[in-house]
Formats: C-alpha cells, sequence, structure tokens
C-alpha cells in the first residue's frame, strides 16, 4: 500500500531543521568571538545566512567594483588640484569604454597650449556598466573602481552626471579600499623609479667618461 | 462673513491655516496622523513581480535568504499590479515592452511608487544607443528613486528601498497627490508603430517629420564579400574542395564552389544541398547549429553552421549569396525545422526572404517596424559614428546626453512625413487554429496570452496559447520583448568592449559567454593562454555550470507551483559561488573576465581555499540534498513524468541543445565532440537519458552537476602556477581578416559566435548563436496536447534567459 504524503512530511522536516538550527548556529555566532562581526558566512557556516543590511554589511572583495573615480596624491579630504590628479587626459579609459560614458577635456596652460592634464573629466553613471575596462587599461593608475553602492537618488538629471570635483578621491581613500593592488602599484613604482635612478647613475658614470675622452 | 471667507485668496489662505496651527493644538494631532499613515505605508511596500532583464535576477536575489526583504515588509511580491504598491522597472525597458510597462503601471492603484533598478531602466543604460531601447523608464512613467549600477547589487536595492522608504515617511496625509480633487490622468499607452509613438507628442512628431529630412551622418564602410580565392589544398580546405565536387556531381554541376573553408552554394539549389547532405552524403549532418546572414557591399551572405550528432567533428559551412535588390532564397525548415526561428530572425533584422517559410514575420521587432536594422545602411537615432570611440568623446570631451543631438530628443526615428495622428498599429498575425472536436461541441477555442509580463515565463517572454478546453491546441512563441541590440553595438564596438556585453547575454551565465567570445577571437588571432588560465577558464566555466544548474532546478520548482522554498535553498548555494566570481573579477553576476589569451587578473590568493571547501565538502552535500529530496519526490515526479516529451529524432533536426538534447537520448557535449580549452584531459561522462520528457530534462541537470564537480575537483587540485594574464594586453587588438565560428557548450546548450573580421579593430559581422532561442523552436511540438497548467513547467525545464533569447 502507498501512503500518501510522506514526501510533503519530508519537505517539511528540511524546513525544520533548517529552523531549529538557525537557533543552534544562531548562539553560538553571538557567543562566540571569532564569529562576531563576520558577515559574510563561511561556506561550511550554519545557521541563519541572512545578512542584517543596513546594520551589517557583507564586506566587498578588494576587486568589487561599482562606479569608477580619479585618484589624486594626496589624503582623505584634501582637495585636488592641477598638480596632483594623476591623470593625463591621454583618453584611453574614454577609447576603451564600451558604452562611451566618458568625456575628457584636455586641460591648456595660459597660451592655449594643451598641457597633459584633464581640465574636465565627465562620467555618465547612468551609461556606466561597471565593467572595469577603463581601470584596467589605464597607463597612470589614475582611474579605479569604487566600492560605495549607496547611491540611490530621488533625480537624475543633475546627480548622475559625474563631475572632475566629485570623481576625484584621493590615493588614501584608493589605499584604504584597495590594499593590495596599492601595495602592488607601490612596489612598481619603486622597481621602476630605482631602475630609473640606475640608468641614470650609469649615464652619469659614463657622461664624464666620455667628457674626458673628448677633452 | 462666510462668504468672506470662501473668497480668501490662497496665499491667504495658507496664512490663516499657519495661524491657526500656531494656536490650536491641531498640529501634533496631525504630525501623529501623518506619522502613523507613512508608518504603515512605508513597512508594507508590495512590489509587482515583474522583472525586466539582468537587474531582475538582482532583485530576486534581494528577496532571497542572504538579502531577504521581507525585514522591510516588502517580500510580498504581487503577480497582479492591482495588490502592488511598487514596481521595480529591474533592467532594460526596451520599446517592444513599454506599452505593457505603462499599462500595468495604469492598472496599479494608489498610491504608487517606481524604483528605476539600474544604468538601463534609468536611462537605456549600456544599450542606450541601441534601435529597440528606450532612454529611461521616466520618459513614461514618474520615478521615485533611482539607483545606479549595472547591475545593482542586492544591497544597493536595498538601500533604494531605504531611500523610498525615506520620501514615505516625508509625506503628507494632506497633500499627497491619491487625496486631492484633481487626480493624475492615466498615462496614454504609447504605439508601436515605424518607430515608438509617444502619443502625447503627435503634434511634435508630426511638425518635424514635415521638416526637410536632415542630412545622413556618413554610412559606415561596406566591405564586399570575401573573394573566392583558388583554395590551397591543406586541412579543411581540402575538406572543403573534395566536398564541392561530391555535391556538383550530385546535385547539379556548379552548385557549390570552394572558399576557403567555406562552401559558395547557388541559392535556389541550397535546400537541394541540404537535403542531400543531410540524407544522402554519409556525413550525417543532421545538426543545423547555426544560420545567420552577413551584409556586403556586393550581396547578403547567408550562412550556415552544419554538424553531425553522430561524427564528431568540424563545421561544414555553406553560403548562399544573395543579390541586394530582393534577396530571397529557398527556405531550409522542411530539412531541418530548427532553421525555422533563425530564418525569421534573418528577415527581421536583414530583410531576407526565405520562400516556402511556413510563417515568415518579424521575431524580434514588431509588425510595422520601418528597415531591417541589422543592415549596414541602418543607422539608429542615436547614431555616431561607425565605431568607437566616439570623436565627441575625447580631447574636447564635454558632456552632452545623447538626447540634445538629435531631432526628436529621444531614441526615435519616422520616415520622413510620417503623420501619427490616427496612426493604426499593426495586427500581429496568426495561425488559425482550427479543430474538429470544436466543431462538434459547437464551441470555440480560447486564446490566451501568457506573458510577456508573467512570473512564470522567465523574463519578458510571450506565450500565445490556442487552448481547446484545459488543452493547448497551438502554441507560439512571442519574443523580442528584450531584444537590446547586442549584435548591431557589438559591430560598432572593438574586439574587447564587447566582453562585457557578451555577459549580458546569459547573465547566470556570464563566464560561460566570455570563454566562448574569448575562445573564438583567439581562433582568428592564432594565440593560445597559458597553462593556468586555461585551468582558471575551465574552473569558472564549470562553476558557472553549478550555478546555472541549481538555478533551473530551483525555477523549476517554482513554475510547479513549490513557490519560492526551493529557490531559495538553491539561491544560497548560488550566493556562495558567486562570492568567489566577486572575488576573482569584482562582480557577482557581470563577470567581464576573460581576455584574448588569459585572464584579466590572476585568482586571488583567498580563492583557492574558498573554492576548495565549497566543491569538496558544501556542493556536494548541497546537490545530494536536491537529489535525495526531489528526485524521487512523487510530486514532482508526477508533474514531470512524460509531460512535454521531445521525441530523439525531433531533438536534432529543431536543432536543440544542452540538457534538452541529451534529456532526449542525443550523447551531444560540445566539450567532447569538439573540444575546446583543455576538456579533452579531464575524464567525465555525457548524462544522457532518452526518455525526453521534463523529468529526464531535470535528472541531466542533476547528473550534470555531478560531472562538473568531478571536473573541478581535478582542475582545483592541478591547476599549475605561473602566468595566468595574457602575454600582451592591448585595448585597441586588431583581428586580421577573415571568420571564425567559435562554440562552447554553455549550460543552456551550445553557445556560438560567428564573427567576421575585415582586419579592423571591431568586428565587420558578430552573431550570437543563442541556445536559449534555439532552444524555443520545438516548444509547441513539446507543448502540444498537454495541459495549461504543464506548459510552464516545459518552460521551465527548457531554462531559458531573455538575455540571450532577444539579445
Amino acid at each position: 500500500m502507498k501512503i500518501y504524503g510522506l514526501e510533503l512530511l519530508r519537505g517539511l522536516s528540511i524546513t525544520m531543521t533548517r529552523f531549529i538550527v538557525s537557533y543552534t548556529a544562531g548562539f553560538k555566532r553571538t557567543f562566540s568571538n571569532r564569529l562576531r562581526g563576520q558577515f559574510r558566512q563561511d561556506p561550511l557556516g550554519k545557521g541563519i545566512f541572512t545578512v542584517q543590511y543596513p546594520e551589517e554589511k557583507l564586506k566587498a572583495p578588494e576587486r568589487f567594483r561599482v562606479l569608477p573615480v580619479l585618484i589624486f596624491d594626496g589624503r582623505e579630504g584634501d582637495k585636488w588640484s592641477q598638480e596632483t590628479e594623476r591623470c593625463t587626459a591621454c583618453g584611453i579609459c574614454a577609447k576603451v569604454c564600451p558604452p562611451q560614458c566618458i568625456w575628457i577635456v584636455q586641460a591648456k596652460d595660459a597660451s592655449g597650449k594643451a598641457v597633459p592634464k584633464a581640465s574636465e573629466f565627465t562620467i555618465d553613471t547612468d551609461v556606466c556598466m561597471n565593467c572595469g575596462l577603463c581601470v584596467e587599461f589605464c597607463p597612470f593608475d589614475a582611474i579605479k573602481m569604487d566600492h560605495s553602492f549607496e547611491i540611490s537618488t530621488y533625480e537624475r538629471k543633475e546627480s548622475h552626471i559625474y563631475d572632475i570635483d566629485k570623481l576625484h578621491v584621493s590615493t588614501e581613500y584608493h589605499a584604504k579600499i584597495h590594499p593590495k593592488a596599492w601595495a602592488k602599484e607601490e612596489a612598481k613604482k619603486k622597481a621602476d623609479a630605482e631602475k630609473k635612478a640606475a640608468a641614470a647613475a650609469a649615464a652619469a658614470l659614463k657622461k664624464p667618461a666620455e667628457t674626458k675622452s673628448n677633452e | 462673513m462666510a462668504a468672506d471667507k470662501i473668497r480668501l485668496n490662497p496665499t491667504e489662505e495658507e496664512l490663516l491655516e499657519e495661524e491657526i496651527q500656531k494656536h490650536l493644538f491641531i498640529t501634533p494631532l496631525d504630525k501623529l496622523v501623518d506619522y502613523l499613515y507613512n508608518w504603515g505605508r512605508k513597512n508594507s511596500i508590495w512590489p509587482l513581480q515583474f522583472g525586466l532583464a539582468c537587474c531582475a535576477i538582482e532583485m530576486i536575489c534581494t528577496a532571497a535568504s542572504r538579502y531577504d526583504i521581507a525585514r522591510f515588509g516588502a517580500e510580498l511580491f504581487r503577480a497582479s499590479p492591482r495588490q502592488a504598491d511598487l514596481m521595480i522597472v529591474s533592467g532594460t525597458v526596451t520599446k517592444k515592452m513599454v506599452p505593457m510597462i505603462v499599462r500595468l503601471y495604469d492598472q496599479m492603484p494608489e498610491p504608487k511608487y517606481v524604483i528605476s533598478m539600474g544604468a538601463c531602466a534609468t536611462s537605456g543604460g549600456p544599450f542606450k544607443e541601441g534601435y529597440n531601447v528606450v532612454s529611461g523608464i521616466d520618459k513614461f512613467l514618474p520615478v521615485d528613486v533611482y539607483i545606479t549600477g549595472c547591475p545593482p547589487t542586492p544591497q544597493a536595492l536595498l538601500h533604494a528601498l531605504i531611500t523610498l522608504q525615506d520620501k514615505i515617511s516625508r509625506q503628507s496625509v494632506k497633500t499627497v497627490r491619491w487625496y486631492g480633487k484633481k487626480r493624475d490622468a492615466e498615462i496614454p499607452v504609447p504605439l508601436l508603430g515605424p518607430d515608438l509613438i509617444d502619443v502625447r507628442r503627435t503634434d511634435e512628431i508630426k511638425e518635424i517629420c514635415a521638416r526637410p529630412a536632415e542630412p545622413q551622418p556618413a554610412l559606415p564602410a561596406i566591405v564586399p564579400a570575401f573573394k573566392i580565392t583558388p583554395s590551397v589544398p591543406d586541412g579543411a580546405a581540402q575538406a572543403a574542395v573534395e566536398l564541392s565536387q561530391r555535391i556538383n556531381e550530385m546535385v547539379g554541376a556548379g552548385t557549390a564552389v570552394p572558399a576557403g573553408e567555406t562552401l559558395v552554394i547557388q541559392p535556389s539549389s541550397i535546400a537541394k544541398v541540404g537535403r542531400y547532405l543531410k540524407q544522402q552524403s554519409g556525413l550525417e549532418l543532421d545538426y543545423l547549429s547555426n544560420l545567420t546572414c552577413t551584409d556586403y557591399q556586393d550581396c547578403y551572405e547567408v550562412v550556415y553552421h552544419l554538424y553531425s550528432t553522430k561524427k564528431p567533428g568540424p563545421a561544414v559551412c555553406l553560403k548562399a549569396r544573395v543579390p541586394k535588390g530582393d534577396p530571397r532564397v529557398p527556405s531550409l525548415t522542411p530539412v531541418w525545422p530548427g532553421a525555422d526561428f533563425q530564418e525569421r530572425e534573418v528577415w527581421d533584422l536583414y530583410g531576407v526572404r526565405f520562400e516556402g517559410h511556413p510563417s515568415l514575420k518579424r521575431i524580434l521587432l514588431w509588425e510595422g517596424f520601418e528597415g531591417h536594422p541589422m543592415r549596414k545602411d541602418y543607422l539608429e537615432a542615436y547614431y555616431e559614428t561607425s565605431g568607437k570611440l566616439f570623436p565627441s568623446r575625447w580631447k574636447e570631451g564635454r558632456h552632452q546626453r545623447a538626447e540634445e543631438r538629435v531631432p526628436f530628443a529621444d531614441n526615435v526615428k519616422y520616415p520622413a512625413g510620417f503623420n501619427p495622428e490616427g496612426y493604426r498599429e499593426k495586427e500581429e498575425i496568426f495561425k488559425p487554429v482550427t479543430s474538429k472536436s470544436l466543431d462538434r461541441l459547437k464551441t470555440d477555442t480560447l486564446v490566451v496570452n501568457l506573458g510577456p509580463q508573467h512570473p512564470s515565463t522567465h523574463g519578458v517572454f510571450r506565450m500565445r496559447i490556442v487552448l481547446d478546453g484545459e488543452r493547448i491546441a497551438a502554441l507560439e512563441p512571442v519574443m523580442g520583448y528584450m531584444h537590446r541590440n547586442h549584435e548591431k553595438i557589438g559591430e560598432r564596438n572593438t574586439y574587447i568592449m564587447n566582453f562585457p556585453y557578451t555577459d549580458r547575454l546569459d547573465y547566470i551565465c556570464s563566464m560561460g559567454n566570455n570563454l566562448g567570445y574569448a575562445i573564438t577571437v583567439e581562433k582568428m588571432l592564432g594565440v593560445k593562454p597559458p597553462e593556468r588560465a586555461e585551468y582558471i577558464r575551465v574552473i569558472m566555466a564549470e562553476l558557472t555550470r553549478v550555478v546555472n544548474h541549481f538555478w533551473a532546478i530551483g525555477f523549476l520548482l517554482n513554475d510547479l507551483g513549490a513557490f519560492f522554498t526551493p529557490a531559495l535553498y538553491a539561491i544560497e548555494e548560488r550566493e556562495l559561488i558567486l562570492d568567489l566570481f566577486e572575488m576573482a573579477s569584482g562582480s557577482r553576476m557581470m563577470c567581464n573576465y576573460m581576455r584574448f589569451g588569459g585572464v584579466t587578473e590572476d585568482l586571488p590568493e583567498e580563492f583557492m581555499p574558498m573554492a576548495k571547501t565549497l566543491v569538496n565538502d558544501r556542493l556536494p552535500k548541497a546537490i545530494d540534498g536536491l537529489d535525495r529530496y526531489l528526485t524521487n519526490n512523487e510530486i514532482l515526479s508526477g508533474r514531470c513524468k512524460g509531460v512535454g516529451i521531445l521525441p530523439r529524432e525531433a531533438a536534432v533536426a529543431f536543432s536543440a541543445a544542452g540538457p534538452v538534447l541529451r534529456a532526449s537520448g542525443v550523447s551531444y557535449d560540445v566539450r567532447k565532440a569538439e573540444p575546446y580549452s583543455i576538456y579533452d584531459r579531464f575524464d567525465f561522462h555525457v548524462p544522457t537519458f532518452r526518455e525526453g520528457d521534463v523529468y529526464a530534462r531535470y535528472k541531466v541537470r542533476i547528473a550534470e552537476m555531478w560531472e562538473s564537480l568531478k571536473i573541478l575537483k581535478k582542475a582545483l587540485k592541478e591547476i599549475p602556477g605561473g602566468e595566468a594574464e595574457p602575454a600582451k594586453k592591448l585595448w585597441n587588438i586588431r583581428v586580421p581578416a577573415g571568420e571564425a565560428y567559435g562554440r562552447v557548450e554553455n549550460p543552456k546548450g551550445e553557445l556560438g559566435y560567428y564573427i567576421v573580421s575585415d582586419g579592423t579593430d571591431h568586428p565587420y559581422r558578430y552573431h550570437v548563436r543563442a541556445p536559449s532561442f534555439i532552444n524555443l523552436t520545438p516548444l509547441e511540438l513539446m507543448c502540444k496536447g498537454q495541459l495549461v497548467a504543464d506548459v510552464v513547467a516545459i518552460l521551465g525545464s527548457i531554462d531559458i534567459v531573455l538575455g540571450e533569447t532577444d539579445r
């Protein structure tokens, strides 16, 4: 004889088990120092899976990308200036941007000659697809992907067009959200500088020798 | 006195009210009422169960256990607009879909709110330049909260919800629009004419159309079709020469001319050649994988890629070159019924007529649309130049919205002299259905439209069902509601720009899409990724398969009526795998991780430990859980066994692919038939079942997950060190002239890319063979005679994603 409904009970038992485990595991999570404050659930973790946003927030992995930001050399709270900005208006980010959401105006000096700085840099965040190609191909580490995703607005016509002032963040901020990438960039910079110094030193050594021989 | 009071002008009235409020006890009471009124509303926002594109997947995840929108009192997703307060416009709004969205909004009772989720809904986003995309839902509906991102993460959507709650809490019962005397009028539903017609702008459109036409921008360069060169007898080219000789002998002299590795066939004898190759040639080319078209200077070239499911090997590629004046070619549907939708697509986008096709009509656009948009001389309203970079962006790049530089200030264009006044939409054409049983009963059939807004159609897909009682007499899939012009945009993009767009094809399996595209272009470039990158690719592709099948099974159960519980458990596992993707690539869904000759960046250190724990410890338990609780479940087997049968022969003939094909007893898997990447090094089965019903398709998916885990375990153990990034990273890579068809076994079936290069930095032709699209061709066959309730299950078992179906 076939008994109907057993499968139904079996299904309900899954939910029941989960319900009970959410308490047993939950107690552990509340009272364990190791697990406290850890909102991204461990792959073998049990119990409640929910992240209580906005009180808790998932820790974003370093490579997480939302919108691009421009980098200037400085500390948080500083204001960017043409001296500290890293962008050289080379335009590679605009050239590689798939939906073409980057607009750049190259700066000009007093005599009207173009200089390798951006005077205007605009990103239409309504078109940006958060793909990160601009960051990947920027030769100057001048554009990076931000982690800030809490950007809901009531209006879009004005506030969704990010201009150069809104886009600029400090190297300090960049180092804070991308510690590993920052360390890598700095190491590379240092190595490059050393190489350059060594080359310069070698050239300097060579030069006096040459001048002597000329004499 | 009383009369005086009435005659007070508004400013005085306001002054008086202020005065009263100062002196009386009204203020706190007022505030209390507002507070209670807003408190109640903001904590019980019921969203409409309505999703458009990729963002809808993130919306579903927001409702699932990790983010749990129920904590905000907003978990009651209502399928009926009459019960909903909030419309989350989640994804690309296309012109074909916007009349339905406006209608739904009009049907929602006040108070109602709109959240515009993601870049597409807000302004058209990355697809803005497309010919079928509306530049933002706020062109039609009043939007309360915008959340930008592509797609916004679930947390970002929750933030938008909190922002909306904040807005609600600042409203006052005295000033809200729905209690005032002057109610807002309904928003008129836009019409689908030669282009989208906003009926509120009729006069304006008429006036602009009457003006003399503005000079057209320069047309993109159109190259002549590749010359038929005397082929060099080597490898594949040699095979083509031999095959052409055989065809000329058997079908008629001069029918086939070899051109490199392909054959150029006389258009009039294409059906004869097809029949010969399928039945008599001994090659058993029973599988029409891909059918598409390319626009050349001197002809339209219809391209066919044929395979055999019995003999693994490379494709036989046929081409029919038809003149530009009146392009016609015989239909191949009598030989391969799987050509049906693909031929309709070519007709829709290129205007090539297929003679003898049973119902040749538009498939992605609508009847009445002006022009065939994939033709090179079709320029969209926002057209700037034929290739990116757009010159307006750099050096003197001052921001200007695309709307600001076009005559209609919107993404529309009409023929000269067009008058929208009294315009009547062209009627859709459907096959008439007759049934003998109905004559006897003196009754009639009933036409039911399932979709495009229906919770079980897995997106904006529509089925026009003709019912004879409870049984299906006829079914016709109607699609294109998410046609966002992937191919047209892809031909303007440089090669590298197409990567992030491929993510948005089948947005559940973006890693797999990346892989297919990378492999195809690598074929043309002749580059090979380093060993480590190959392993990373396989790991990612197989994790994607697991993700997809969890999702598919979860939602199949949803379709069967086990509303959301199994899906919740499935999404939980998916979330953990998405963490891996996010770690490696930076995004949960839109990974954009692969490059020509490698991957973007090597795996982060925390990837391997977590991947190993998941693959070795967690996922086997989770799959086993699904297997144990579901496979023998009486309800599941009762609903799925013997339902939606697709016989073996039909599956092959209709070009079904992936789990759908394998559930019908055809052991065909691209990973085995034409191994790509390093799949030949892994030992795995191709799970095949003979029944061909919904249950078999479910079982194939479970079995495939086990096989994927097997591959993953081995790959994670053996992955070598070394470089994973391409040796040379170029943003403007040029691809040598030529063409390639590359395909991978994506979780949904064979995903193919057909690319023609003219030697520049953007593809001349870029076509995607979408498994979700072609797998729908046998849908009517599967559903005919079944109960209407089972149609939903059958569709769920095919497992479609609309981003890929409509592209």
